[in-house]
C-alpha cells in the first residue's frame, strides 16, 4: 500500500506526460520570464558590487533622515502592494471578479505611489548635481569622498531606473488585466507573479543601494 | 520491471559517486596547504558543495519517495488510506489563506524593520552586508514560496526553477574576486595621491 502510494507520488512529481508541471502555458511562460529577468537584475547588482569593491572611494550619500526614512516608506508601499495583489489573486480564484478588480486597482495605486515617491527622490538627487556620469562637486571635495568613482551615478540610476521601469510596466499590465477581467481566466494570477517578482527585486535593491550607503558622518547637509 | 529497478539502482549509485567526488574535492581544497580562505577558495568550496547537492538531490528524493528516509521532525504520520491523503494534497494545492498571507506580510515588514534598524545603529560594513543579504534571501524565499505560490506547486516545477536560478546567480560570483585584484593592480601613484588628499 505504502509502496503503491510512493510510486504514484513519484509519477506525479517526475512522470512527465502531457502536463509535466501541471500549470497553464501562461504561468509557465511567466516563470521562465521571471527566471531570465532575475538574471538581468542579478548581473546588474553584481556589477554594482564589483564596481564598489574595486573602487578606492565610494560615496555613501544617504543621511538616515530624510533619505533612508523616505526609501523605507517606498519599501513599505511596495510590500503592501504585494499584499493587495495576493488578495486580488485569491478573490479571482474564488470567481469574485469585481472584488479582484478592486484589489488590482488598489495595487495599481500603490505602484503609482511608489513611482511618484521614487521620482521625487531622483529629482532631489539630480538637483544636488548627481547624474549618470558625474558626481556632485561637493561629494568629491576634501572631507567627503575624494577620488570617488562617478560609477555611483551610473549604477544608481541604472538599477533603480530599470526597477522603476518594471514597476511602470507592471502598473500598465495590471491596468489591462483589470479592464479585461471579465474575459480572462488565469491572467490575474500570472500578473500577480510578475508583480511579486518586482517586489522581490526591490528587497535586494533597497539594502544594497540604500542601507549600505548611509551617510554616518553628516557629509551631506540636508 | 526488474530491468528498470536495476537501472534506477545504477543511476543512483553513479549520482552518489559524483556527489561524493564533489564533496571530496571540497574537503581536499580545505585540507590542502594552498588553502588561504580567500574568495577563490570559498568559491571553489561553494561550487563543489553545490555540485554535490545537485548530484545528491535526485537520489535523496528517490530515497524519500521509497520510504528510506524518515523526517525526524514530522508532526504525525499520515493516515494510510488513499482518499484522505488525496484530501490533504487537494487542500494544500489551494494554498495560503488570507490570514496566512497577512502573517507573511508582517514577517516581511519585521525583517525590513530589522534591516533599517541595523542601518540606524551603524555596525561594521562587512557584518552588515552579511546580515542584510541573509535577511533579503529569507524575504525573497518567503515571497516566492507564499506570495508567488511556488510552495503549493508540483515538485517538478519547484525543482526546475529554484536550483537553476540559485546555481546561475552563484555563477556570477566567478568574476567577483577580480574586483579585489583590480584594487591592488592600480598604479601606485594614483593611490598615493588619493591617500595624500584624503
Amino acid at each position: 500500500m505504502a509502496e503503491a502510494r510512493a510510486e504514484s507520488l513519484v509519477a506525479a512529481d517526475w512522470g512527465g506526460g502531457v502536463h509535466p508541471y501541471h500549470i497553464g502555458h501562461r504561468k509557465l511562460g511567466m516563470w521562465l520570464f521571471i527566471m531570465s529577468d532575475s538574471l538581468t537584475f542579478g548581473a546588474l547588482l553584481v556589477a554594482y558590487s564589483y564596481a564598489r569593491a574595486a573602487s578606492i572611494a565610494w560615496p555613501t550619500p544617504f543621511p538616515f533622515s530624510p533619505s533612508i526614512v523616505f526609501s523605507t516608506t517606498m519599501t513599505l508601499v511596495l510590500l503592501s502592494s504585494s499584499l493587495t495583489m495576493v488578495f486580488a489573486v485569491s478573490a479571482s480564484k474564488k470567481g469574485k471578479r469585481g472584488t479582484a478588480r478592486k484589489w488590482i486597482l488598489a495595487t495599481m495605486v500603490l505602484g503609482l505611489t511608489f513611482i511618484v515617491l521614487h521620482l521625487m527622490e531622483w529629482n532631489h538627487l539630480i538637483g544636488e548635481g548627481l547624474s549618470p556620469f558625474k558626481l556632485p562637486a561637493e561629494w568629491t571635495e576634501e572631507g567627503a569622498w575624494p577620488g570617488a568613482s562617478p560609477l555611483f551615478g551610473s549604477t544608481f540610476f541604472g538599477i533603480t531606473g530599470l526597477h522603476m521601469f518594471h514597476v511602470l510596466t507592471g502598473v500598465i499590465y495590471l491596468g489591462v488585466v483589470a479592464a479585461r477581467i471579465k474575459k480572462l481566466n488565469d491572467d490575474v494570477e500570472v500578473a500577480g507573479l510578475y508583480w511579486h517578482f518586482v517586489d522581490l527585486v526591490w528587497m535586494f535593491v533597497f539594502p544594497l543601494i540604500y542601507l549600505l550607503s548611509v551617510d554616518y558622518h553628516g557629509v551631506i547637509k540636508p | 520491471m526488474v530491468e528498470e529497478k536495476k537501472e534506477i539502482k545504477t543511476l543512483n549509485l553513479v549520482l552518489l559517486a559524483l556527489a561524493g567526488f564533489a564533496l571530496l574535492v571540497a574537503v581536499w581544497n580545505v585540507a590542502s596547504d594552498t588553502f588561504r580562505a580567500g574568495t577563490d577558495d570559498l568559491f571553489l568550496v561553494l561550487v563543489c558543495l553545490m555540485l554535490a547537492l545537485l548530484f545528491g538531490l535526485p537520489t535523496l528524493i528517490w530515497a524519500k519517495a521509497n520510504g528510506m528516509l524518515k523526517n525526524p521532525f514530522a508532526d504525525e504520520p499520515l493516515p494510510e488510506e488513499g482518499p484522505s491523503v488525496h484530501a490533504v494534497v487537494d487542500h494544500e494545492e489551494h494554498g495560503g489563506s488570507n490570514r496566512q498571507n497577512i502573517m507573511i506580510w508582517g514577517a516581511l515588514l519585521a525583517l525590513t524593520a530589522l534591516e533599517v534598524f541595523l542601518a540606524y545603529i551603524q555596525i561594521n560594513q562587512t557584518l552588515m552586508l552579511i546580515i542584510l543579504m541573509g535577511a533579503s534571501i529569507i524575504k525573497a524565499a518567503l515571497i516566492v514560496a507564499y506570495f508567488m505560490h511556488l510552495k503549493f506547486e508540483r515538485l517538478s516545477l519547484i525543482l526546475t526553477i529554484v536550483p537553476t536560478i540559485v546555481v546561475l546567480l552563484c555563477l556570477f560570483a566567478i568574476l567577483f574576486p577580480d574586483s579585489f585584484r583590480l584594487h591592488r593592480m592600480r598604479p601606485v601613484e594614483s593611490v598615493q595621491q588619493v591617500e595624500h588628499e584624503g
